[in-house]
């Protein structure tokens, strides 16, 4: 039931897909549609005497991320993963992702974005763009996405990108906490990411491979490189600018935070497929889940997390970007997030259950 | 062969998948009263507080139950028949059945206080569906409330009313905040923390009368030491009571003393009806036990379904275990932790700079309680320590393997290990107990 009072009324309107909710999703998306299709934005960033709308646009993004983050950073106060995680992504986005790329092209450095990589940020393996760039950039872009983020995937699960590193995610677990609860639960939405995400790699992965060739054989074949140039843009537009920029974050108050890192995002689908693999797991406390559904409700990425948790499954998901917010909304204390390398005691409770627990289940078979 | 479940709740629901799974092809139907789909009756408390909407209360996407092809029946059982295995519900319709589940759970106990007959608006109970729509209906005219009840529904029903900014006093009948679980230590902490949320918790007070405007809306509370507490909502959480009282009416009643008495096999007094959840009464040695869990009940269930399936089944009653959150302090309470239990014993500690503390209650050298708050525990590792009878020794010492708190979270033990030294140095050896006293 809404509180009462008309403050109360708004909050729960702009987070439960209310009047106020569709208002703001329509400014958000005419916003990103403004930025990327006109030059207003070109000419309010020089009136305050920025260089771009690019980087009005990075002062913006950043900005939400801070204060974003001093409110979560209060709300989840009494958890410490929380508050440590929220850190690191302010830090990433204030550093890595805004002031280093600007003080580099300040000192007439390519403008790059550390935190960034291929697949996500896909020029970064567009040969033309990234063999422009002096050697270790160029290392730095290959070594990055074929190793430390698979390396780091195994050992600590995607979340380390996806919670810990990436904007797309830090947005969404700052400014957007208020509405992660919006995410279909429904098994409908599950098999559409299925599809979607593993689409989006499959055309990505392609076109790079395009690219690498068109590239390698330039001069020879005009046609294909007049093909892969329309993909290119293509893909620019409908997975970059739509789906990632207009979709991903302009309809936050209609279909949660993570549409995009859910449905669309090709570095998620990469990352999610290591998980499988990797250590990550969320372990489930046995005969403790009282079904309340709270973990389900607050799981930005759609995820029946009760399904499991009723069942005593201890489970990895792919599409689980690790931000623990179904662990901290648990009333019972029954998840807990873990990088398990051998039988950790916690696990070893799991088989080892008591007696009489082992009791009525083998009277049972 | 046609199974019929009386209740929609835990203990039926897992009741039906579980017959489900093992007889595709027989004809399962689940009777309630109260809702079409079954929904947790434990977040009852999150609806209220607008952090969940009704429908996320439901566990089972709705289209689960056509896949398992069991049908669902909104309506209540009236009569029960076992000689010609026959039901009647209230809208008049008959349901043979083969098999039958009572899983019919709980209702809110209701105390005689004078004047309370009288007060036929703003008095509220907090255990079923019909209860949270009348609690959200008087939310608006009420400025105050009183919750009557130190237990666990009470501190819920509390916390919701303080979310909608209620002035609420919160009167407990003992000295303290749920004695039944908590010794006064964690009783003051927690009743501290109550506080804290505004709440005018008022220890040692029984409602002595119940007085009501002229259009019979609730208007004020009276108690033993003639306190008077104006109130618009009165909330009655004083605990629940098996849902029985309508079977004592029926053709064929079965055997009914707290509860529905069944055997460890889950079978009551009649021929091919079962009962199982917070229904069901089991009698071990003279002793009755009435289990009021989510977690029993959803186990009961499962075991109930087997039993009607035709396996041998033997439930024994498992090592007490639950948890709770008051506002939020959470607490994992396992084992025997009545701190007036004779014979018992305990090591407490306060963890310094928190809301938390650690208690391991111990008989006879072995350990056989635990009461933690305010961090996270494993209880599955409190049952095998207290299964295997180890000492308090041995359990302090790997205390740590049981914690459960989040990453980079885990709660320092090191104050818990120092004043474990401190209280084995200034503590007295056990008295020799009388030989052949059992232990759990
Ligand atoms: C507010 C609240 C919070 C709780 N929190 C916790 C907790 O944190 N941890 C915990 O372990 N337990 C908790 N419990 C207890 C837990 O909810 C119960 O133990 C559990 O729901 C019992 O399940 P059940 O299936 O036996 O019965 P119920 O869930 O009560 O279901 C029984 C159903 O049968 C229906 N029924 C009864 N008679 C008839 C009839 N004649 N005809 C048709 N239908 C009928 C009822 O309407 C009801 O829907 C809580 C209870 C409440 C009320
Ligand atoms: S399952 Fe939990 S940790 Fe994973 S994405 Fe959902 S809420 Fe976050
Ligand atoms: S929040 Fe916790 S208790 Fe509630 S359904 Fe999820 S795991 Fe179970």
């Amino acid at each position: 039931m809404v509180r009462q009072g008309k403050a109360a009324w708004l909050a729960h309107d702009l987070t439960h897909r209310g009047v106020t909710a569709w208002l703001l999703s329509a400014l958000l998306v005419a916003f990103y549609l403004v930025l990327y299709y006109t030059a207003l934005f070109d000419r309010a960033a020089r009136a305050i005497g920025l260089d771009s709308k690019w980087t009005f646009y990075g002062i913006l993004y950043s900005l939400a991320i801070v204060l974003g983050g001093i409110y979560v950073l209060r709300k989840y106060r009494h958890n410490r993963y929380q508050v440590v995680r929220t850190a690191v992504v302010m830090f990433v986005q204030v550093i890595l992702a805004f002031s280093i790329p600007e003080i580099l092209q300040f000192v007439h450095q390519p403008e790059y974005y550390f935190s960034y990589f291929w697949p996500l940020k896909f020029d970064y393996w567009t040969p033309e763009t990234i063999f422009r760039f002096p050697l270790g950039y160029i290392l730095y872009s290959f070594l990055g996405s074929l190793l430390l983020v698979p390396l780091l995937g195994i050992f600590f699960g995607k979340r380390w990108y996806c919670s810990w590193v990436c904007g797309c995610g830090g947005l969404a677990n700052t400014a957007g906490d208020p509405l992660r609860h919006l995410t279909s639960k429904s098994s409908a939405s599950w098999k559409f990411e299925r599809i979607s995400i593993y689409t989006v790699l499959a055309v990505c992965l392609t076109l790079t491979a395009l690219l690498f060739v068109s590239w390698g054989i330039r001069t020879r074949d005009p046609a294909l490189e007049q093909f892969v140039d329309g993909f290119q843009s293509v893909y620019a537009f409908l997975v970059v600018a739509m789906l990632s920029g207009v979709v991903g974050a302009g309809l936050y108050p209609l279909g949660g935070t993570r549409i995009w890192c859910r449905n669309f995002c090709p570095m998620a689908a990469l990352l999610g497929l290591v998980q499988k693999f990797g250590r990550f797991r969320i372990t489930v406390k046995e005969n403790m889940c009282i079904s309340c559904g709270l973990c389900s409700k607050y799981c930005e990425m759609g995820i029946d997390v009760r399904s499991y948790a009723q069942a005593n499954l201890s489970f990895t998901r792919a599409s689980c970007v690790g931000c623990g917010l179904c662990a901290e909304v648990c009333p019972r204390g029954v998840l807990r997030l873990e990088n398990i390398r051998l039988r950790h005691p916690q696990q070893l409770a799991l088989i080892h259950i008591s007696p009489a627990t082992t009791r009525s289940r083998t009277a049972a078979i | 062969m046609r199974y019929a479940i009386i209740g929609n709740g835990v203990a039926g629901t897992t009741a039906a998948f579980t017959l489900r799974a093992r007889e595709p092809g027989a004809e399962i139907t689940l009777i309630s009263a109260e809702s079409d789909y079954f929904f947790s009756r434990t977040a009852l408390m999150y609806a209220y507080m607008d952090r969940m909407s009704r429908r996320d209360l439901e566990p089972y996407e709705r289209k689960v139950y056509a896949k398992q092809n069991l049908r669902l029946l909104c309506d209540r059982v009236t009569d029960l028949d076992a000689s010609r295995l026959l039901l009647t519900l209230e809208s008049g319709r008959a349901l043979e059945y083969d098999r039958l589940l009572l899983a019919t759970g709980s209702v809110g106990d209701r105390p005689n206080w004078p004047g309370l007959d009288e007060a036929h608006e703003g008095v509220v109970h907090f255990v079923t569906l019909d209860d949270l729509d009348r609690c959200e209906r008087l939310t608006p005219s009420t400025r105050q409330a009183v919750v009557v009840g130190g237990g666990l529904i009470g501190v819920e029903l509390v916390e919701c009313l303080v979310y909608h900014r209620k002035q609420v006093t919160f009167l407990v009948r003992s000295p303290g905040y749920w004695p039944g679980a908590l010794a006064g230590e964690e009783s003051a902490m927690v009743s501290e923390h109550i506080r804290r949320h505004g709440v005018d918790l008022r220890a040692d007070e029984g409602v002595a009368r119940v007085l009501a405007d002229e259009g019979g809306r609730v208007r004020a509370v009276q108690t033993q030491s003639g306190a008077e507490f104006p109130c618009q909502l009165l909330g009655i959480a004083i605990g629940v009571v098996p849902a029985v009282d309508w079977l004592r009416q029926v053709k064929t009643p079965p055997r009914i003393e707290r509860g529905i008495v069944v055997s460890s096999s889950f079978e009551t007094s009649l021929e091919n009806v079962w009962a199982a959840g917070d229904c069901a009464e089991f009698l071990h040695d003279g002793r009755s036990t009435v289990e009021q869990l989510w977690y029993s009940a959803r186990r009961q269930g499962e075991l109930a379904a087997r039993a009607m399936l035709g396996d041998p089944v033997r439930y024994e009653l498992p090592i007490f275990y639950n948890s709770a959150k008051f506002f939020e302090i959470e607490y994992t309470s396992t084992g025997i932790v009545d701190p007036s239990i004779e014979g018992t014993r305990s090591f407490f500690c306060r963890l310094p700079g928190k809301q938390a503390s650690v208690r391991i209650v111990e008989r006879a050298g072995a350990v056989v309680g635990f009461n933690m708050l305010g961090s996270r525990w494993n209880h599955t590792f409190f049952e095998r320590w207290i299964t295997e009878r180890r000492d308090l020794d041995y359990v302090v010492e790997h205390l740590r393997e049981a914690q459960f708190d989040v990453e980079f979270g885990r709660v320092d033990l090191a104050p818990v290990h120092a004043t474990y030294r401190d209280w084995k140095a200034a503590l007295h050896p056990w008295p020799a107990l009388p030989r052949g006293s059992g232990f759990v």
